[in-house]
């Protein structure tokens, strides 16, 4: 959910075209990742495709708003549907393993004719195979309504045994972080069942002395920038620190997880801690819900390979053949 | 209601589930039967099946698979994950008299289910209760795109060979080729050929080779027995292919057609071979595959 830069900051430099340099792929060589907030629904085979290339074989898509406002309680359902359907087998093309957290954001918690009418099918889904939490659920404008849904599911989650992965506002972050994390107490969830997402250099230490995890949100422009993360790395270590990249329909990079572990390695940050905050962390929190194999990962990498018969293309599992993108021609 | 002993079947699959889940799992699911008439019972032990019975592949023996099909006509339950014979299980513990009712609660399941349960509900199209209820779910599913969910409707299936119309099963054929699926494994391809799917796949090869796209030689075998005029050029055409399977392809379906300007162009090896039972759609199908797994 982003807010754009503001127009009058723009400078010509802003607006020349980017060069390609995918020269931080060779100081990642090896290295495995696991995105556990990115909304690939709103992204293209492309983005799947350089995930996959750049060692991405495992990510969490949070239920969240689509850039406008739903008006009926079928399109939640077939929403909710679509992350376990349709996005899940999309993403097994690619050799990803895809998971999602389901909820009610908090933006459309503010409807509350409809989000009534949510509550009562979020049942319905949040104990499907490879659900893997509650969320992104939490405050955005901090209304009352928004508190009523967030309370609500957070009861939900305690009932389902799930982590909950929780959204904090950009308005009023630091209080509004706070805030979150009071109300989960009260709730009486264990802090490290609860992810506390979108953090920044203000809010990161109050959550990791509360004992819970804190994810952080590498996306232009309106939450942290990966330069600034090395250093939170640099001086909070990796305990309880996991990295995201959030990407959706804004201006965001799908690719963020690896870029950051590739400038923390070239900026001296140890291959162990860069394994923590960009793969492991988040397979320990969100893996509580016991619906994540390690195992899988590497099944789901199995269709990676195009099998040639008589010249013909036979995909396993339905995969993709690859195609040249700088090739002029399409076959 | 059904189309077969289901009693029996239950019992079968109570047998096959005690031999390979836990102790626990086996208990979890015979103390939720009473409950089961509950829709919203149904539903969350429905959906939480694959947590208490893990999603291991059923060690299923000969008798079993042979009692499985000796009961129930054309049910493959080999390859089958724990998970989606439980869940088969459980579903064939429903009343199913009212029928508005059983309806409802299963088509519901298909509403809201993510890809393993729908694997599961689709292979258990053959098992449900009042079979002509199901022949509009059935050719929605066949618009799916996804592979899995294909596979379990179009590959060891018997439901929609039986139950399907002409056009319904000739959009699940085309499908199956267009998405590569292994032809060998659809039941009543031979039974269910029909001119009408015969001159639409001679047309989709036509297609593929305009693309200079390849062709599954599988295909031929549906188009074999209405061979005419208008396909032998076809057939020429795969004879003299570089490619041995869509010579022996070209054979078979040479050997399985009625029209006589083909029959004479046969060539006696292939005919040895068919008839010595060393060149078969089967074989073929195996060739395939063996060259698919190298």
């Amino acid at each position: 959910m982003c807010c754009s830069k503001n127009i009058n900051d723009i400078t010509e430099q802003d607006l020349r075209p980017g060069t390609t340099d995918n020269s931080y792929m060779e100081k990642i060589r090896g290295m495995i990742f696991f995105d556990p907030h990115v909304h690939m629904t709103s992204r293209t085979t492309d983005d799947y495709q350089a995930m996959a290339d750049a060692g991405v074989v495992a990510l969490i898509e949070p239920a969240f708003w689509l850039g406008q406002p739903r008006t009926g309680v079928d399109t939640f359902r077939d929403y909710y549907s679509s992350l376990i359907g349709w996005e899940r087998f999309r993403s097994s093309q690619f050799g990803i393993k895809h998971y999602c957290t389901i909820g009610l954001n908090s933006r459309e918690a503010n409807n509350e004719p409809l989000a009534e009418q949510v509550m009562e099918i979020l049942p319905l889904f949040i104990y499907k195979e490879g659900v893997v939490g509650v969320g992104e659920i939490g405050f955005d404008d901090q209304t009352a309504a928004e508190e009523k849904y967030y309370r609500l599911q957070l009861e939900l989650a305690k009932e389902a045994n799930l982590p909950v992965q929780i959204h904090t506002p950009h308005r009023d972050k630091k209080k509004g972080t706070t805030r979150s994390m009071d109300i989960a107490i009260e709730h009486g969830l264990d802090p490290q069942m609860v992810i506390v997402d979108h953090n920044n250099e203000e809010t990161v230490k109050e959550v990791l002395d509360r004992g819970f995890w804190a994810a952080f949100t590498i996306y232009p422009f309106t939450k942290m920038g990966n330069e600034r993360m090395v250093e939170v790395v640099r001086q909070y270590g990796s305990k309880n620190i996991m990295i995201n990249s959030a990407a959706d329909w804004g201006i965001s990079d799908p690719l963020a997880v690896p870029k950051t572990a590739a400038l923390m390695k070239q900026q001296g940050i140890s291959d162990e801690d860069i394994r923590m905050v960009t793969y492991q962390n988040a397979i320990t929190a969100f893996g509580q819900s016991g619906q994540i194999d390690e195992a899988d990962f590497a099944a789901a990498q199995q269709i990676d390979q195009t099998q040639k018969f008589s010249g013909n293309t036979i995909l396993r599992g339905g995969q993709h053949p690859r195609m040249d993108k700088n090739s002029i021609v399409i076959k | 209601m059904y189309s077969y002993d289901s009693q029996k079947i239950i019992t079968l699959f109570g047998t096959i589930l005690q031999q390979n889940i836990s102790a626990e799992g086996f208990m979890y699911l015979k103390e939720k039967i009473p409950s089961l008439q509950n829709p919203s019972h149904f539903n969350t032990t429905f959906v939480t099946l694959p947590r208490k019975t893990g999603k291991q592949t059923l060690n299923i023996t000969k008798d079993q698979l042979t009692q499985a099909s000796n009961i129930r006509p054309g049910l493959t339950i080999s390859g089958w994950s724990a998970d989606r014979l439980a869940r088969a299980y459980i579903i064939l513990q429903l009343e199913a008299s009212d029928r508005e009712k059983y309806f409802k609660t299963l088509e519901s399941l298909f509403r809201s289910a993510e890809v393993n349960e729908l694997v599961a509900l689709y292979s258990c199209l053959p098992l449900f209760a009042w079979p002509e209820m199901w022949i509009a779910r059935c050719s929605e599913g066949i618009r799916s795109n996804i592979g899995d969910v294909l596979k379990a409707i179009m590959c060891n299936n018997p439901y929609p060979s039986e139950n399907l119309s002409e056009s319904a099963w000739n959009q699940l054929v085309l499908k199956a080729v267009f998405t590569e699926k292994p032809l060998d494994q659809v039941i009543g391809l031979d039974a269910r050929a029909n001119e009408r799917l015969a001159r639409t796949l001679s047309d989709y090869a036509h297609e593929r080779w305009a693309a200079h796209r390849n062709i599954t030689p599988e295909l031929w075998r549906c188009v074999a027995p209405f061979i005419d005029e208008q396909i032998l050029p076809d057939v020429q055409k795969l004879l003299s292919s570089a490619e041995t399977l869509e010579n022996e392809a070209a054979a078979l379906a040479i050997y399985n057609s009625n029209f006589d300007p083909a029959k004479k162009l046969l060539p006696g090896d292939y005919k040895t071979a068919i008839e010595n039972g060393t060149l078969s759609w089967k074989i073929l199908a195996e060739k395939m595959n063996d060259h698919v797994l190298q």
